[in-house]
């Protein structure tokens, strides 16, 4: 059912054309990687803040309400530019281990932000300007850090076990 | 503790502070975080070259060449990388399918090699390098297409045997 779909994605005029084409893959690649800065960037910059390694005298609040929206926009610019490159490739990533660990791990870190919002950041205002934050938003914090590297490199994997 | 000598300390609170910028630069931070955070620096540095361009030895092997006399069966014209399979008849008349795997479409044009340079039923020569795991693939490093002429098939800057982007001499 699912390869099915891949395999009608990559035999589609679309997939097909971006597959074959000069110029407009490797225009996705480019954007999908310069990308990674926008959206890893900013979350990190969050993270070591929770960690309390970076920008310790800013309040948590007033820095994740400032950067949610440049994160936002860099998870724009990856999952359309992500999507367009699983297009013109999808029959092959559908038996990509890496490409497969890729999408478990990318579940897991959107799990994460949802826990952390439901559960410790609800009492931000408590905690806002300490150094160190309490035990549950600096595990957030290392846990989106270590997953969205881990996404990296799946995702640069990728390429190193499509046959 | 962890024991460093004085250069090592030194040169990891040197690369501390080359990559922190200074309005990041904590307040109160220790000595041991410091070090740290420049030994991990440190490794980044040195495993991030060996992560860059070396999309050859990473799926084939340099030591092992190999010379492939085929018809073409299939023609995968595609990014990042092309992919052609040609029948191969051995000496005990076995015929094996071989998968050769060449640059991208991008590299392939500037070199000559048009899309209908190569079409099924075409015979060709590769001479390339096998598979780590052992599979029936081969990187086609040359090709002599059916109107004689003969082209890299390499990808630029992969590392492997002939790339003209290596400054290596035996490149």
């Amino acid at each position: 059912m699912l390869r099915e779909f891949c395999q009608w994605l990559y035999d589609s005029t679309i997939g097909t054309s971006i597959r074959e084409s000069i110029w407009v893959f490797p225009i996705i690649e480019t954007i999908h990687v310069l990308g990674i800065t926008l959206l890893i960037g900013t979350i990190a910059i969050l993270d070591l803040r929770l960690l309390g390694l970076v920008l310790r005298r800013e309040e948590v609040s007033r820095l994740a309400s400032q950067i949610l929206p440049l994160t936002w926009a860099g998870f724009g610019v990856m999952f359309v530019s992500g999507f367009l490159l699983f297009w013109a490739e999808a029959a092959k990533c559908y038996a990509n281990p890496a490409f497969r660990i890729k999408l478990l791990l990318l579940i897991l870190v959107g799990l994460n932000p949802l826990v952390f919002h439901l559960t410790i950041y609800r009492s931000v205002l408590s905690w806002n300007e300490q150094l160190v934050t309490p035990l549950r938003a600096r595990l957030a914090g290392f846990f989106s850090l270590t997953l969205w590297g881990g996404i990296v490199c799946a995702g640069r994997a990728i390429a190193y076990f499509q046959k | 503790m962890i024991y460093l000598s004085n250069n090592t300390g030194e040169f990891m609170e040197t690369l501390y502070h080359l990559a922190i910028p200074e309005a990041f630069v904590l307040e109160g931070i220790n000595m041991k975080t410091k070090l740290a955070i420049g030994g991990f620096l440190a490794i980044a540095l040195l495993i991030v070259p060996l992560l860059a361009h070396h999309s050859f030895s990473a799926e084939f092997d340099g030591t092992k060449p190999i010379h492939l006399q085929g018809v073409v069966t299939r023609i995968e014209w595609a990014n990042p990388h092309v992919y052609f399979y040609i029948d191969v008849t051995g000496a005990d008349d076995k015929v094996e399918n071989w998968g050769c795997e060449t640059a991208g479409p991008g590299g392939l044009l500037r070199r000559g090699w048009k899309r209908d340079s190569l079409k099924v039923g075409d015979h060709v020569t590769v001479n390339g390098y096998r598979a780590k795991d052992g599979s029936r693939l081969a990187d086609a490093r040359h090709i002599t297409l059916p109107d004689g002429r003969r082209i890299f098939g390499g990808t630029p800057g992969d590392g492997g045997p002939g790339d003209p982007a290596a400054k290596s001499p035996g490149a």
